[in-house]
């Protein structure tokens, strides 16, 4: 979702002059906040009239965000002095400032903990959040076990605020004297399973930050935690997301079960879910019949309870949340998960433009392993004028990587797409050539049709016509990946590029082409065209450009040994030579078929006549050639001639030339560019850097865990809650997964139904999905009725804070009667 | 995990207005911004930095013209960090008004510190929740600096903001003598802060749709998606329960793709009965909802046939719609721009729409809330506003010359050097056009012309023109080339006007390739999706009084930045 600023910019049409304004005016507006002298400022911080303190520690704070802190300091003391202030706002600002400067001056700022130590036990909840807050954020050592202390009291806290605050400062305690581990620890097991979702959440992420692989901690919180997921705020999701994806790898073991194809009701699917031992022998029986198969992933009932739970926030504003459950449901569920969360990844494209960039990586990501399912939102992947040169590249990918998988019609307009981007004189040659690579890859793709390459193959070639300089040389290059990989198809392609040479200026282009036509010189002897093409670039041999000289030269001395190959010398001493070398042609070009035994005969025939008379053509030509590049300017090429002809000197030998020359040439890969970013995990920055920030990933990343092994996953009765009763125990360990989800799902679902009267149709559709986001509806609700019956106790404030905790925590605890208690109250 | 190290705001000048360290010790801003400003632009939200020390990954965004930077020396989600500065700027923005502005921020350094301090606690993301910073964080207010926060007891309410109620001082309850004040027992909604009062309740729906068009040189839409957001500004005392229904003709299910909700709307009960957003709302403006229309339908793909069957071609109702021709005159050196003005919006009201029936709608308050003037556009005459046409250019474009707009109205601006042409035509001047359509339903059209000029050394060696045989390999036609029988030999002679062939060839390289058209449209939606009722359940709501009804007013908003575009 756009951010609201976003929005009502748009809205306010007014908005763009203000800006503009302001701009012109800012030159003038340093008067507005002018400098006390520190003498006054003092002066003012110590006053007796709070609202002078207030002004002058305005101004100090301004200071500390204007300047070194070098300017700041030396009001340390008069600003402390007023940290017993009674006023929040000053306490406030005191707060601020004892956190920016505590580092440079601890001895001073231990005179204050004192006073903070006192504001833990203030009746404000606000104020002893605050004040858990700064004592933890006070970067000096020594403190530890007071903080720690601290922490112990808020924790006990009835204000879920100043709960909230304790789990924050965990980490921060722990950083400052890891020796405390083992209490904060405590204390962090004691938040992990609090009431209020906001405290839940802020418990996960200390739980990240101190202490990620105390995975032994969450076991009892996994059932508590997961259902909280949807209440919770985005970050809190986000937490939780994140821990649970690692939690879920090492301790559900992916279970694969196959069935037959035809009769794979998800019923039996569930059913049998069981024993590993049942497992095994019936893997084992099916074996014979392997083809029939397909795989299933059973999923262990917490996992399953964890992937429907997330499904309501795919409709979550923050886009990290939906990266983050498309992440769990990649990683750890099943594609029917995934595809549901395809159109969310999507929806993110419409978000700001900063978003979007990361979005489509991770849109890549998903699409390189599971392409099929966007398909159908191609058209959010077009490519736009504005978009900028980071965004085109992720577009153009994500087109290439649909294509093999659209309809016909949807091929057709890639294609379209595609090539008017590589002409029509775009706007970036960046996006030219990458348009052309991506016609490319559209064709190599191994499940697009024969009939498509062709089209992209043409495509390219009408770029050969182009006045473009890049254009026509990203499409050269293309075009010789293509042939490269498939030599026999192609062989008139190359016919049909050689006829360009009339035409093509571009001195790289030219080269291209000349060295295919080179490579296909030993093709189809009979009908080559190689030697004539030779024979007209003779002509104009003068003119030529370095590059293109190179590769005539390169042309002559290959058409040269395919002549002497194809007609061995006439030395009947020695028959041996000869032999060896058309086998090792004919291994080059395996099923080639270049020529037929007996027109090779024939040549043998014809040679000796022509030997007498005359040199053949080709050696004439090849001895023009090397006899024009002596006087050549480029010692590069006359070194190259002389290289060449020091190697076919005896014609008999050519067993080294054919080797140099027509050595096959490996077949030219290009995968998608995002391909080598594959190994990163959805959602990280490493995904979005990639290589760049190191192999391996950047500092800090983590790579997926993988699949705990059956067996040595720890015991799932760990996860088992201890104070309530669970649903999942009601029905006993023989119950199967789709039951014993059923009982869990139909008894939320009846609790919806009790406390809300307009959840009925939730409970016909019974739907897991909806029940899990009907717990949100649920507790809000309780809390609007809450608040009436709190306004109808207002006599006692203490109590009233006490009971709404308390009716809080029965809330969650009692699932079922709760709903009942309820009408009672009323 | 610790996601957040520190923030960095820079004004339009990149001249600092704030550093905030939250955790760790990342480089300061004034090691991190010239390495920003290092990347070309435009830059990437996440720019990888290894030189610094520790190596460091930076984000930044670009709100209102400041630039927003935070680093980070470990692998994050990057998605987090920027929804987080996306937040802080909101939140910014909420306190110290719209739009934010640089010498606000340096007014009120003392509100943006406990702002930033409540947001992120230890780089841990704490609260961004608007009202939930309320309770806790007093915003800047007028009269506070009259009072001067003289003895206010440190408990004042936070809710003594100025657009609660001038007569809440005296309505305090003062002789408390628990200093536990109301505010501070937590919201029993997160995102709505307690006991808010207002004297005059109101509610205010606005629409917002942004088009993303499309279009091949044949006219025909690509893709046509227009991405809608829901803005909600809820004024009301108490805890409302609200339900806002939307309409379209074609059903919502059907209309509205790919929604996303603000955490308050209630998901069944949209699943049960799409287009019914139930909802608590909190105080103040918000985003409730943003959808997608996909206005090509689903049945898009098909209509796209090789054939060029203009009646396949699916009908959008677009506001204003250009189409651009190239390779023009002799040389081919010219093109001409044609706008076109869709009669709908010429801001008459006779001619009735179908979707005005918007108007009945419940509530006292009435339509087109704040919309002065008549001729800004209501929801029964709609009228274009802000024309703008951009025409982007190739690199090689060294002048364009002869730029004029050949009919119709508004000014047409390039300089030399320039990367694109820019048409502005204001709303007097649409009028003007509008007004001499002579009807039959195809509206006005206005033309630019211009002739691109390239570089002045045509032979330059390695821009060198590839200019090649006649045979020309239309991909379009496709059937009649076959490229794999070598009998074609069409090799015609090149005749006189080779040279003349060669230059258009050269100019085609030169010509734009696409032109964008950015306007903006009030009162009416693209994908005709309308509020239909808007209603307080009064059994569910509190604190509302008895009887009291709110003002509500709706607010229909469609624009285009540079949103819709024609290929050529």
């Amino acid at each position: 979702m756009e951010s609201i600023s976003r929005i009502s910019s748009l809205l306010e049409t007014a908005r763009d002059l203000t800006l503009e304004a302001a701009r012109d005016a800012s030159n003038a507006r340093k008067t507005s906040t002018q400098m006390l002298p520190s003498g006054q400022l003092k002066k003012l911080l110590d006053s007796r009239s709070e609202r002078d303190v207030l002004e002058g520690l305005k101004r100090v704070v301004t200071m500390s965000y204007r300047q070194p802190p070098s300017q700041t300091l030396p009001f340390f003391t008069h600003v402390i002095k007023n940290i017993a202030s009674p006023s929040l706002p000053v306490k406030k600002l005191v707060y601020i400032y004892l956190l920016q400067h505590a580092e440079h001056e601890p001895d001073t700022a231990l005179l204050s903990i004192n006073t903070i130590q006192k504001s833990l036990t203030d009746t404000n909840p606000q104020l002893r959040a605050l004040a858990l807050r700064v004592m933890s954020g006070i970067r000096v050592p020594v403190i530890s076990q007071i903080v720690s202390l601290g922490i112990k009291r808020g924790v006990g806290d009835m204000s879920p605020y100043v709960r909230r605050a304790a789990a924050l400062a965990i980490p921060k305690c722990y950083a400052l004297d890891p020796n405390t581990e083992p209490q904060l620890l405590e204390y962090l097991s004691t938040l992990l399973g609090d009431k209020q979702f906001f405290v839940a959440g802020a418990a996960v992420a200390a739980f990240l930050e101190m202490c990620p692989d105390r995975l032994d901690l969450i076991h009892e919180h996994y059932r508590s935690l997961v259902p909280k997921l949807i209440d919770m705020d985005e970050w809190g999701q986000l937490a939780t997301l994140r821990l649970m994806m690692v939690y879920a790898r090492k301790c559900f073991p992916r279970r694969i079960k196959k069935i037959r194809k035809i009769n794979s009701n998800p019923k039996s699917t569930s059913t049998t879910k069981t024993t590993k031992g049942f497992y095994d022998s019936e893997s084992d029986s099916e074996e014979s019949d392997h083809q029939d198969m397909e795989d299933i992933v059973i999923l262990d009932p917490d996992l399953e309870l964890l992937l429907k739970t997330c499904q309501p926030l795919l409709q979550s504003r923050n886009s990290a949340v939906v990266i983050a459950v498309a992440r769990t449901y990649l990683y750890l569920g099943t594609p029917d998960y995934l595809y549901t969360a395809i159109g969310p990844l999507v929806s993110l494209l419409r978000s700001a433009s900063d978003i979007q960039h990361i979005a489509l990586y991770n849109i890549v990501q998903v699409c390189l392993s599971h392409p099929e399912p966007f398909v159908n939102y191609y058209s959010h992947f077009l490519v736009r004028s504005t978009d900028a040169p980071h965004v085109w590249r992720l577009k153009l990918e994500l087109l290439t990587l649909i294509f093999p998988y659209g309809p016909p019609r949807l091929q057709s307009l890639i294609l379209a797409e595609l090539s008017h981007f590589s002409h029509s004189g775009s706007l970036d040659p960046g996006l030219v050539k990458e348009a052309v690579r991506a016609i490319g890859r559209c064709s190599q793709s191994s499940a697009t049709s024969a009939k498509t390459s062709a089209r992209c193959l043409r495509l390219l070639l009408a770029h050969i016509g182009s006045a473009d300089a890049h254009l026509v040389a990203e499409s050269l290059e293309v075009i010789r990946h293509l042939i490269q990989r498939d030599p026999e198809n192609h062989r008139i392609t190359v016919v049909r590029l050689a006829k360009h040479l009339d035409a093509a200026t571009s001195a790289q282009a030219r080269a291209s082409i000349i060295w295919l036509v080179g490579e296909f010189a030993g093709l189809d002897s009979e009908n080559n065209i190689a030697t004539d093409v030779l024979r007209i670039l003779a002509k104009g041999f003068a003119d030529e450009a370095e590059p293109a000289k190179l590769q005539i030269v390169l042309l002559a001395a290959k058409v040269y040994v395919h002549h002497i190959n194809a007609n061995p010398p006439p030395e009947p001493q020695k028959p041996v030579e000869g032999e060896p070398s058309p086998s090792l042609l004919g291994d080059f070009q395996e099923d080639g078929g270049f020529r037929d035994p007996h027109l090779e005969s024939d040549h043998v025939q014809n040679t000796p006549e022509k030997q007498l008379e005359k040199p053949h053509p080709v050696e004439a030509l090849y001895n023009y050639i090397l006899f024009l590049t002596r006087y050549d300017t480029s010692y590069d090429l006359r070194d190259r001639a002389r290289m060449y002809r020091a190697l076919l000197a005896t014609p008999t030998s050519t067993q080294l030339a054919s080797l140099l020359l027509l050595a096959p040439k490996p077949v030219p890969q290009t995968p998608s560019p995002s391909e080598t970013r594959k190994g990163y995990v959805l959602g990280s920055a490493s995904l979005v850097i990639g290589d760049e920030g190191g192999i391996g990933g950047l500092r800090g990343y983590d790579d997926l865990p993988p699949w705990v092994k059956e067996g040595h996953e720890p015991d799932p009765r760990l996860r088992e809650e201890t104070g309530t009763t669970s649903v999942y125990e009601a029905g006993g360990r023989t119950l199967s997964a789709a039951e014993q989800l059923d009982a869990a799902t139909g008894s939320r679902g009846r609790v919806g139904i009790s406390t809300s009267p307009t959840k009925n149709l939730n409970g016909i559709d019974g739907v897991s999905t909806v029940t899990s986001s009907s717990a949100k509806e649920r507790t809000l609700d309780d809390w609007l009725e809450e608040e009436e019956d709190e306004s109808e106790e207002e006599t006692d404030e203490d109590e009233e804070e006490e009971s709404e905790y308390e009716s809080s925590e029965d809330e969650e605890t009692e699932s079922e009667d709760e709903g009942e208690e309820d009408r009672l109250v009323k | 995990m610790s996601a957040v190290e520190a923030l960095y705001i820079f004004d339009e000048h990149n001249t600092p207005l704030l550093e905030h360290t939250y955790a760790g010790r990342p480089p300061s801003g004034s090691t991190v911004l010239p390495l920003y400003l290092a990347h070309p632009s435009p830059r990437p939200s996440l720019i990888y930095l290894p030189d610094t020390n520790p190596p460091t990954l930076l984000y930044s965004i670009i709100q209102d013209h400041l630039l927003f930077l935070s680093p980070c020396s470990k692998d994050t989600e990057p998605l987090q960090v920027l929804e987080l500065l996306h937040r802080v700027a909101d939140a910014l923005e909420d306190f110290l008004g719209s739009p934010l502005l640089a010498s606000k921020i340096e007014g009120h350094y003392d509100v943006v510190a406990q702002l930033l301090s409540e947001m992120v606690d230890g780089g841990i993301i704490a609260c961004t929740e608007p009202n939930a910073l309320r309770d806790v964080v007093e915003a800047p207010s007028f009269m506070k600096n009259l009072l001067g926060g003289v003895g206010l007891p440190s408990s004042t309410p936070s809710s003594l903001t100025p657009s609660a109620t001038p007569f809440s001082l005296s309505s305090r309850p003062s002789p408390r003598l628990s200093p536990t004040p109301v505010s501070q027992s937590p919201s029993p909604v997160p995102w709505r802060r307690a006991n808010v009062r207002h004297t005059s309740n109101e509610l205010y729906v606005d629409i917002v749709e942004t088009l993303h068009i499309i279009s091949s040189p044949s006219g025909r839409p690509l893709s046509a998606i227009s991405n809608g957001s829901i803005a909600f500004t809820a004024k009301v005392s108490g805890i409302p329960d609200l339900l806002l229904q939307i309409g379209c003709s074609g059903g919502v299910l059907n209309t509205v793709s790919l929604p996303v909700f603000h955490p308050c709307v209630r998901l069944n009960r949209w699943k049960e009965r799409p287009g019914d957003l139930s909802f608590v709302p909190p105080d103040g403006r918000f985003l409730l909802c943003g959808y997608e229309v996909d206005l090509l339908g689903p049945a898009a793909l098909d209509s796209f046939s090789t054939s060029k069957n203009a009646k396949s071609a699916p009908k959008l109702n677009v506001p204003a719609t250009v189409s651009i021709q190239t390779c023009l005159g002799s040389s081919g050196a010219d093109f001409e721009v044609r706008l076109q003005l869709n009669p709908r919006f010429s801001g008459k009201s006779s001619s009735p729409l179908p979707n005005s029936t918007g108007s009945s709608f419940s509530g006292r308050g009435g339509l087109g809330r704040g919309i002065g003037g008549a001729s800004q556009g209501t929801t029964a005459a709609p009228t274009i506003e802000e024309l703008v046409v951009h025409i982007p250019l190739p690199a090689s474009v060294k002048n364009v010359a002869d730029l004029r707009v050949a009919k119709g109205p508004g000014d047409a601006g390039y300089a030399p050097g320039d990367r694109s042409i820019v048409w502005q035509i204001n709303s007097r001047e649409v009028a003007t056009l509008m007004s001499t359509d002579r009807g039959g339903g195809i509206g006005a059209t206005a033309t630019l012309r211009g002739t691109v000029v390239g570089q002045a050394d045509d032979d330059a060696l390695d821009g060198g023109p590839v200019s090649l045989s006649s045979n020309t390999y239309d991909y379009d036609d496709g059937t009649s080339l076959s490229y794999q029988s070598p009998s074609d030999h069409a090799a015609q002679a090149t005749d006189t006007t080779a040279t003349n062939a060669k230059r258009i060839k050269q100019n085609k390289v030169l010509m734009p390739s696409c032109a964008t058209v950015s306007f903006s449209v009030k009162g009416w939606l693209a994908s005709g999706i309308r509020v239909d009722s808007l209603a307080v359940d009064q059994k569910r709501s509190k604190g509302l009084g008895a009887g009291i009804t709110p003002y509500k007013g709706v607010k229909y908003l469609c624009v285009s930045r540079k949103g819709v575009e024609s290929r050529c």
